[in-house]
């Protein structure tokens, strides 16, 4: 036994390049290594990212089999590991809850964590050891399906500079004190909370990501966010909630964002900041706002149709918009709709100068969507392409909404229109 | 030729610096690709080395002529704003199209450049040579010695898993050594054969035994007579062709399966030696071939286990169930009946001593 001829090429690289290496390979690689030889035996050792995924154990039929191993070996690779830990990640459907991972995450928080990521199996959600709250060294959390239920003692992660939260159980104070006790956060993600009124105050928070059933959303000292992506689902019971609610949505949510350069809205987003007051011309300017998308917009609901115009008239540099209609009856035809409202909502002198890109999903061609086209045509020097791709349901109308598109004034004598039927 | 001299002869305005690779040759490079690398870039802003030949900047040591030429390629390429990320990408992954060698000491010289991104790429490159090979070609691949035992190669992997199977796999290891020791001694001193063997028996079990704790040391006694027995037994040629195709037969089985499974199998494949077999305690068994083996010894076939047992080791290191296949396979081009598996610590301890007496009666 012994060398295949030359010296050996890798064993006496710099400990950087090394680790480098290693953390590089399938955490099942990086461990193997020790049986290379007696240079490689420690090597792995002291790696500082640990990541289980799918396939660090082989998988077979029997999930209880796989879980008892990957139980084992992540129990073992903390044991044989040495030093600081400062990413954890389990990523492993076959996972579930289980006692180890109270003791996984004692041992990291003593170990200098700082990126930690738990997305266990869809079992029983799990519940996070408060020790994890210890981890004062915390950049990045990631977190799924589990139970989260920070001590009273709990003062914040100080370094916390990404979060999410997905199908996590917390309660709303908690949530609520959770964010703002992170002063440094910049990113944030909550998914599939229900009835949540969610008040976020984050002053260093640059992107934000929502979705579930929120009853309310109120963004208070978030003036550095850029990038908003919401999806809002309804209930009843919120539903009955919004018909109460009077003060105006739109300020709560959008008031207080003057950096925003994209905005995606999805299901009811646009409904819930259609309702309260009208908030009349808004006060504020978007300048920086170049991307909008707002997806299920009803165009029966004159209030909504608002909040679309409130939006687009308020950013002078938006250069793409996609709206996608989402009334759920096929409109008929004989209503008379108010046509005046076009007169007096789109103010004539407002052109969306740097708007090229737009695109149109879902139409139908009810009377109010033809004029928000027109609208659009007629105040954008600058379009390149609008596409339209009409609704599925309304194949007798179609032809009338390209008769009705062709007479149109274009302001942009580079538009193209992309009509787009499959 | 003076410095003044040299900048006249170079036709453009570029500006250049001067650096000296350990071999002692000097040249000159544009500044701008040289900047690049943070180490040179602060020796000319710290230090304002490199204005002349005679104020060159040392390059470390671990970057050798022809190494600084690829990475000032990379320089180069790089240095250029407003080149896209795919056209990047293109380069890099056209750029480090080399053998191994050249790989590593690219990686460390890159590294003694401090230049963070190459070292990211040439490091990336080489966990993808590395990945998801067997330890043996990992060693081939970068001239590793192999200078670990064979238990000292299982105790990560029994760490690990903690696998009963890792467990007496080790004690085979263990035990193949000793052996093969004994054996070496044989030759040299000429000592009479009979009572090596028995020798070793004896060490071998007090070493099974001793190892596997108390549980089994009760019945250390029984089975040595019972080994005695056996071994008289196999001197008999009947028994010894029972033996074999109990051993043809026992090969093609998976390594886990159901007690049951293996009563059935070996029942209808062999004789009734078979029945002893599926007995939980497996030492006994391996005492029952090593008379064979111990008989007639030579260094071929020494070789052959050799090779056999480092053929088993990397298919215990491979994945199990990739194994289960290769041994599934095997059992069918046997015209075996495969069996379906059942996790069972003792009858994954059968099948051990199955292994083990097929390597014995190879």
């Amino acid at each position: 036994m012994g060398d295949f001829g030359g010296p050996d090429l890798i064993s006496d690289l710099p400990l950087s390049i090394v680790e480098s290496i290693l953390i590089q390979l399938p955490i099942r690689d990086a461990v193997r290594t020790s049986i290379l030889s007696s240079k490689w035996r420690y090597k792995w050792n002291s790696i500082t990212r640990l990541v289980i995924d799918e396939k660090c154990v082989p998988s077979c039929n029997d999930r209880t089999v796989v879980e008892k191993s990957l139980v084992k070996f992540i129990n073992q690779l903390l044991f044989l590991h040495q030093g600081p830990i400062h990413k954890f990640q389990i990523t492993n459907s076959y996972l579930q809850s289980c006692p180890e991972i109270d003791q996984w995450v004692l041992f990291l928080s003593r170990n200098d964590i700082k990126e930690l990521v738990l997305e266990l199996g869809e079992g029983e959600w799990f519940r996070i050891p408060s020790c994890l709250f210890n981890c004062k060294k915390l950049t990045r959390l990631e977190l799924f399906r589990c139970e989260l239920d920070p001590p009273l003692t709990f003062k914040g992660f100080m370094c916390l500079k990404s979060l999410i939260l997905h199908q996590v159980l917390i309660s709303p104070d908690a949530i609520e004190s959770l964010i703002s006790c992170c002063p440094l956060l910049e990113s944030l993600s909550l998914s599939y909370f229900d009835s949540l009124a969610l008040t976020i105050r984050a002053p260093n928070l640059r992107y934000l990501y929502l979705e579930g059933e929120f009853r309310d959303l109120c963004l208070e000292d978030t003036p550095l966010l850029v990038d908003i992506s919401v999806a809002m689902y309804m209930t009843d019971d919120i539903a009955e909630h919004f018909e109460q609610s009077s003060n105006c949505n739109f300020f709560k949510f959008l008031g207080g964002v003057p950096n925003l350069e994209r905005l995606v809205g999805h299901i009811y987003f646009t409904k819930y900041l259609s309702i309260g007051n009208d908030p009349g011309q808004l006060p504020l300017t978007y300048s920086n706002l170049e991307t909008i998308e707002l997806y299920q917009v009803s165009f029966e609901d004159m209030k909504e149709i608002l909040v679309v115009l409130r939006l687009i008239t308020s950013s002078p540099n938006l250069k793409e918009l996609q709206i996608s209609q989402g009334s759920s009856n096929i409109p008929t035809a004989t209503d008379a709709p108010d046509l005046d409202f076009w007169r007096k909502e789109c103010p004539s002198d407002c052109t969306l100068k740097k708007l090229k890109l737009v695109k149109l999903t879902d139409m139908c061609g009810v009377p109010h969507e033809m004029e928000f086209i027109k609208y659009l045509l007629g105040s954008s020097p600058v379009l390149e392409t609008m596409s339209i791709m009409p609704c599925m349901y309304v194949m007798e109308s179609q032809l009338k909404m390209l008769i009705e598109l062709v007479k149109f004034r274009r302001a942009s004598a580079q538009a193209e229109i992309i009509f787009v039927r499959d | 030729m003076s410095e003044a001299a040299m900048a006249v002869v170079k036709p453009e305005m570029k500006s250049y610096i001067w650096v000296q690779t350990v071999d002692g040759s000097i040249q000159q490079v544009e500044e701008e690709v040289a900047m690049f690398c943070p180490m040179i870039c602060r020796e000319i802003l710290q230090t304002g080395m490199g204005s002349s030949k005679n104020y060159a900047i040392s390059l470390p040591q671990r970057v050798n002529p022809a190494i600084f030429g690829l990475i000032l390629d990379y320089c180069r390429f790089h240095q250029v704003p407003g080149r896209s990320n795919k056209e990047r990408k293109t380069f890099d992954e056209k750029f480090i199209r080399m053998d191994t060698k050249k790989l590593c000491e690219l990686t460390s010289a890159a590294d003694s450049l401090q230049l963070k991104p190459l070292v990211d790429l040439t490091s990336r490159a080489l966990a993808r040579i590395i990945e998801g090979k067997t330890p043996e070609e990992i060693r081939e691949t970068f001239h590793l010695p192999d200078d670990l035992t064979e238990e000292e190669k299982l105790e990560p992997l029994r760490n690990i898993t903690d696998d009963p199977r890792i467990r007496l796999l080790n004690r085979l290891y263990a035990r193949k050594r000793k052996e093969l020791k004994e054996r070496q001694k044989l030759k040299n001193v000429e000592v009479e054969e009979e009572r090596v063997d028995e020798r070793s028996v004896d060490d071998l079990l007090s070493f099974i035994n001793g190892v596997d704790g108390d549980t089994k040391g009760a019945r250390t006694n029984k089975n040595k007579k019972k080994n005695r027995r056996r071994k008289d037994n196999s001197r008999d040629p009947s028994s010894i062709n029972a033996n074999e195709n109990l051993n043809k037969g026992l090969s093609a089985l998976p390594p886990v399966c159901h007690n049951g499974a293996v009563d059935n199998v070996l029942g209808a494949s062999t004789s009734n030696h078979s029945r002893n077999l599926t007995a939980v305690n497996f030492s006994p068994k391996l005492e029952f071939v090593d008379g064979d083996v111990d008989d007639d010894l030579d260094p071929a076939m020494k070789e052959e286990l050799d090779r056999e047992v480092e053929d088993f080791a990397r298919r215990l290191n491979s994945d199990w169930p990739e194994r289960m296949q290769e041994i599934l396979s095997l059992g069918q081009e046997r015209r075996l009946i495969p069996i379906s598996m059942n996790g069972n610590g003792s009858t994954v301890a059968i099948v051990i001593g199955v292994e083990v007496i097929v390597i014995r009666s190879l």
